[in-house]
């Protein structure tokens, strides 16, 4: 095994999984959509929450596609190649992720513009929308990447794997969400965002390490 | 492929769930040599290759490689190992040919073509691995041994699923891998017929 077919199938496997993928997507549209219904359609109040509201979406759309990142390896006895494979088990968790993340997020921003204008989100706080999800994002893939791992060999393990990472989670819900709002009321915002994109340039250094770690524990 | 290697297990502790698996295992393996582990179900023998291959650490003990300490960074003996599992990692979403692409990249489509065709699965090539039988996905596993050069094969049940063909096509692809040079270990509860062993029996 290489890297790059690795890598490669990889990227197979989720495009011949599909269904995983779109049932995060379409959970993450359906949960935006039932703001509007549910609460109230008038842009009084959508307007100021659509940043938590689609943040809110995001972080319940990772959870569904991440709990079972690493299930079927485990199951197929992939991953106990993985670590006998003689290659770097943290760079072959980082292509995972990479694929994961990329196979998601990138479907999201495509949507982001249509679901953002039926919030009636400002359009000067768009891109910023944007940018807080290209520099949060990553961070919550390579957080919920360890509780995943932790937790793969464990029949009910989703839970459990929700109570460990969804603290982790909270900071970067917050900063987005404030960047966002600062937008909005004409408040400097860059220092939230490089905030978050402190938070996930340190878990991208401590992220591959650790679950590599959970992935050995895991297969013992 | 080197010409002569071999892995020395010494004073080799496993335990699992608070049992002792084995507890001073000693032994050496040379280039030419085919171990079978023996043991009723439970004894460790899925464990002890899973230990030599890096799956599971060991609680004490030293495995050397061509002479080098591998206990802590088994990486120069994964390099050059193989280890095929109870559930042999194969994708069953993906085709056979993509699933064995997975491991051998450079493997050539003639050479591919070829161990495929030996098997007997060459009309399988782009069949999901969901729609495989046990048997035929053992097949499309141990074709890892085919396009493989490595010298150490860990094989854990490799006969396991297999008909009385498979049995005899592996048997003798291990003869010829030894008479090679390479080294190999696996568990079985079959009788090798053309294979000279050595028994190693864990008892609990």
């Amino acid at each position: 095994m290489t890297y790059f077919s690795y890598f490669k199938a990889e990227f197979l496997v989720l495009l011949r999984r599909k269904q995983d993928v779109i049932n995060a997507l379409l959970f993450f549209i359906t949960v935006i959509v039932l703001f509007p219904l549910g609460v109230s359609p008038s842009p009084i109040f959508l307007a100021p929450a659509a940043g938590g509201i689609i943040w809110c979406a995001l972080v319940l759309a990772i959870l569904m596609a991440i709990e079972s990142m690493f299930k079927e390896d485990y199951n197929d006895g992939s991953l106990e190649q993985l670590v006998v494979s003689g290659l770097s088990l943290p760079l072959l968790v980082l292509l995972k992720i990479l694929v994961l993340w990329s196979v998601i997020v990138i479907p999201l921003l495509l949507m982001l513009p249509l679901l953002s204008a039926m919030l009636y989100l400002p359009e000067g706080s768009f891109w910023v929308l944007v940018a807080t999800l290209l520099v949060g994002s990553p961070s919550l893939f390579l957080i919920g990447a360890i509780g995943s791992a932790l937790t793969v060999s464990l029949k009910q393990g989703a839970m459990l794997m929700l109570l460990v990472i969804l603290p982790f989670y909270l900071p970067v819900v917050v900063f987005a969400t404030g960047a966002i709002k600062a937008a909005q009321e004409g408040l400097p915002y860059s220092g939230l965002l490089a905030m978050l994109l402190a938070i996930s340039l340190l878990s991208l250094v401590l992220s591959p390490v650790m679950t590599a770690i959970s992935v050995k524990a895991s297969v013992n | 492929m080197q010409s002569i290697v071999s892995l020395t297990i010494s004073d080799l502790w496993i335990e699992r769930g608070d049992r002792d698996l084995c507890k001073g295992l000693f032994f050496e393996l040379k280039s030419g040599q085919v171990m079978r582990v023996l043991g009723e179900n439970g004894a460790g023998k899925s464990s002890l290759l899973k230990v030599i291959a890096g799956v599971i650490a060991p609680l004490e003990g030293q495995i050397q490689y061509a002479g080098q300490d591998v206990t802590h960074d088994r990486k120069i003996l994964q390099q050059d190992a193989i280890y095929i599992g109870h559930s042999a990692g194969i994708k069953s979403v993906l085709t056979v040919e993509e699933n064995l692409r997975r491991y051998y990249p450079s493997a050539s489509a003639d050479e591919l073509e070829a161990v495929l065709d030996n098997l007997s699965i060459l009309d399988l090539a782009d069949t999901p691995a969901k729609k495989l039988s046990a048997g035929q996905t053992r097949r499309v596993a141990l074709a890892r041994l085919w396009l493989s050069k490595k010298n150490v094969w860990l094989l854990d049940e490799p006969f396991a699923a297999l008909d009385i063909k498979g049995i005899a096509l592996l048997e003798s692809h291990i003869e010829q891998h030894v008479l090679a040079g390479g080294l190999v270990m696996l568990t079985t509860h079959q009788d090798l017929h053309s294979i000279q062993s050595y028994d190693l029996v864990l008892s609990p």
